[in-house]
């Protein structure tokens, strides 16, 4: 299955981003969308208006920013730190990061890199085997039926005892594994793995 | 595949994996018009969107443009903007842009999708689902309506609200109760859904494939693209030059 993730890229020689963004663009098993940064001046506004789940910065970039600082600023607590790294560098420096690329990285260590990094984003999710990662459980499927039927989340909470929470976090995963967001996307799904009759969502 | 390759030429505008294909490099009045389609042929829609037809000989961009009495800089920036894939807001806007151009360009772009290739599509889609189970028509049918009603809105509120402020801006009147940052912050990415209508008919499609379907499915993609770099057309091109607009005044 695919990974989704928005990735910022702030780096100030437009050879080394665009390579960069190439070479992440035709990594297989990820669907990527770009942010190009190339100054300090418009790191904050960018993150804030875009939101990146990863962050890769050269840690060199002309003016100062502090990562901790930038994570606040632009309200991205989740996001993660790649530095970008030209040569070798301060281990002081990068201790802030979560990761590191070297523009020496062979397609495939950043490929690893990056899917490291988005394992450890997905904590607390119930665990997923690779070959269990399409389908749903049944508990999934009574909740995607809910959705369809047009119920709310507190509404599903009631009829399956669950918590409200729990709900949010099922349909979470169901849009992850699924790749399904809308509730007419799930619609389709629905009927095509006959879960529901189109009677039962015409007459909701 | 040579096949596929050649259908895909004529039938789709746009494609995803497009970057090896098309030559790179800026654009200038003296080119070729007919160089510059043949070498990134996406460009076709930008020059209808300028309302430049088809059959221009040999003459270069900047003699086609005059002909058709579009602003050859505005032209040239939009289509050096696509072709090199710019991928955030571009700071220093030329100072020859027309505003008013890039706004019939936007305008035509959205007539293209609402009153053209969404109908199309959707046309080719029944066409092509017409042979699976009746609910799962059903279904998929009632997804696009609904998708084609989300892109209507979305244009339309910039029909709407953001090209009159845009046009009053241009006369020098300011309107006190809006700026284009209001635009910006609820400016929302439309080809999401149509992508999540790709997954589905390529994981859950239950009927027997069928070159009607993948030619929708082509389309589908094509769209998906094509309303992504409009998408990017606003945000980083239209955007900036109004927020530099607004300073101005």
């Amino acid at each position: 299955m695919s990974i989704n993730l928005k990735i910022a890229i702030a780096e100030p020689s437009v050879i080394i981003r665009s390579g960069l963004e190439n070479l992440l663009k035709r990594l297989p098993g990820f669907r990527i969308q770009m942010v190009e940064i190339h100054s300090v001046e418009s790191l904050f506004d960018s993150l804030r208006m875009h939101k990146p789940d990863v962050l890769i910065v050269n840690p060199a970039l002309p003016g100062y920013f502090s990562l901790q600082h930038l994570k606040e600023e632009s309200g991205c607590a989740e996001m993660k730190c790649i530095a970008l790294l030209y040569a070798v560098s301060d281990s002081m420096l990068l201790r802030s990061y979560d990761e590191q690329i070297n523009i020496y990285d062979s397609p495939d260590e950043i490929k690893h890199k990056l899917e490291r990094l988005n394992a450890e984003e997905l904590p607390g999710d119930e665990p997923v085997g690779d070959d269990e990662q399409q389908s749903l459980s049944v508990r999934e499927k009574e909740i995607v039926v809910c959705v369809v039927k047009g119920m709310t989340n507190r509404e599903i909470a009631e009829r399956l005892f669950l918590s409200a929470h729990t709900v949010i976090t099922h349909r979470r995963n169901i849009a992850r594994k699924l790749q399904i967001h809308s509730a007419s996307g799930l619609t389709i799904y629905a009927i095509v793995n006959k879960l529901v009759e189109l009677s039962d969502i015409k007459s909701a | 595949m040579e096949e596929k390759g050649v259908y895909l030429a004529i039938q789709t505008p746009r494609q995803v994996r497009k970057k090896p294909m098309y030559k790179n490099g800026m654009y200038r009045e003296t080119d070729k018009m007919s160089d510059l389609i043949c070498e990134n042929y996406p460009m076709v829609l930008v020059m209808s969107r300028f309302g430049i037809a088809l059959g221009f000989g040999e003459k270069n961009i900047g003699e086609v443009c005059r002909q058709n009495e579009v602003d050859a800089c505005t032209f040239l920036t939009v289509v050096n903007f696509l072709v090199e894939e710019v991928n955030m807001p571009v700071e220093n806007i030329s100072k020859c842009l027309s505003i008013e151009n890039l706004i019939r360009y936007l305008h035509n772009a959205h007539d293209y999708f609402l009153n053209f290739r969404l109908p199309h599509i959707r046309r080719k889609l029944v066409d092509a689902i017409s042979d699976c189970p009746k609910d799962v028509a059903f279904v998929i049918t009632k997804f696009f309506d609904e998708y084609a009603e989300e892109v209507n809105k979305h244009m339309s509120y910039e029909e709407r609200a953001v090209f009159p402020y845009v046009r009053n801006l241009l006369e020098g009147k300011k309107d006190p109760k809006y700026n284009i940052t209001i635009f910006r912050k609820r400016h929302d990415q439309i080809e999401m859904k149509i992508t999540e209508l790709k997954n589905i008919l390529i994981k859950y499609y239950p009927g027997a494939g069928t070159n009607m379907l993948n030619s929708v499915l082509f389309d589908i993609f094509a769209t998906e693209e094509d309303l992504a770099s409009h998408t990017r057309v606003e945000d980083y091109l239209f955007v900036p030059a109004i927020l530099a607009l607004e300073k101005q005044l």
